[in-house]
């Protein structure tokens, strides 16, 4: 089973992902802002990252790039779950290392499809 | 026209030794100013409000999501399901919205209580022009740096679904 952690401050947000997800065979790791996801990241190994931008503490670019810089996560797809929507904030995000942006409202079919896009992309 | 080029025009006029405004008239400007300092100052509290309105709604319609996620044992969505799973994203959204709005306001409320100490009637006229012309750069250039820190978060004003990139 892939463990996939989420990481949003939003409480509503985080129960939505793990509903799609665990109903669709992931196991699911939840943090609140960009500091949890790191420290669970740095003591355990996620499958996939799941992570939006602005958060308290830390946002999802900075925890994209700590995570980056961390042996182990320079090749786990890191995706953008957000509102936020600018080209020049995407691009720095793919400057940080995200492997993709996805604009909220998610739709739970097409984050599906993005993340098998993700692990297959992944693969090769 | 950038702000700090429009703000310097109107300081060059306010410093205008030919047209100084008069204590009367600076007394009015002070009690508009108060004026407008409660106003925004109002503006930025029921926006808090509504924050606080949004979130109490999502919390509350959170467990009734639960508990559908508790009697689905193969959970299948469906178009409305799918539709109400959109639609219950509203509060994230809407609050980061609302927050760069109160971002805004918070800056404003800051401006214009400078306004409103720079226009205080015990102030000395002359100094109170030299201070005013300080405040309309300084002011500019603060609003100018707010508008590049404050990129709107949401480029639609709907629920409909996100797009998505791969990089």
């Amino acid at each position: 089973m892939k463990t996939i952690l989420t990481v949003d401050d939003s409480p509503s947000i985080r129960q939505m992902l793990a509903y799609v997800l665990t109903s669709n065979g992931y196991h699911v790791i939840e943090a609140e802002d960009g500091e949890q996801g790191l420290a669970f990241a740095k003591a355990n190994q996620a499958d996939l990252v799941l992570t939006d931008q602005n958060m308290p503490k830390m946002d999802g670019l900075a925890l994209i790039k700590a995570l980056r810089s961390l042996p182990n996560y320079r090749k786990v797809p890191i995706m953008m779950l957000t509102t936020e929507s600018s080209q020049a904030l995407k691009q720095q995000g793919r400057d940080a290392g995200a492997t993709g942006w996805m604009v909220k409202p998610f739709d739970p079919d097409k984050l599906l499809e993005m993340l098998k896009r993700a692990f297959a992309q992944n693969a090769t | 026209m950038t702000g700090t080029e429009n703000g310097g025009d109107i300081g060059s006029r306010i410093a205008d030794g030919t047209n100084n405004p008069s204590y009367a008239t600076l007394l009015a400007f002070h009690e508009l100013a108060t004026r407008l300092f409660a106003q925004v100052h109002s503006a930025h509290h029921e926006i808090g409000e509504t924050r606080e309105i949004l979130k109490d709604a999502i919390d509350r319609l959170m467990p009734a999501f639960t508990a559908m996620r508790a009697q689905d044992k193969i959970p299948v969505m469906n178009p409305s399901k799918r539709e109400a799973f959109s639609a219950l994203q509203f509060q994230d959204i809407s609050d980061q919205l609302l927050a760069h709005a109160q971002a805004r306001l918070s800056q404003l409320l800051h401006e214009v209580d400078l306004l409103v100490g720079a226009l205080a009637p015990d102030t000395q006229q002359s100094n109170t022009v030299a201070r005013l012309t300080q405040l309309v750069h300084q002011a500019n250039d603060n609003l100018a740096d707010l508008d590049i820190s404050l990129l709107k978060p949401v480029g639609k004003a709907h629920l409909g679904t996100g797009d998505m990139e791969m990089f």
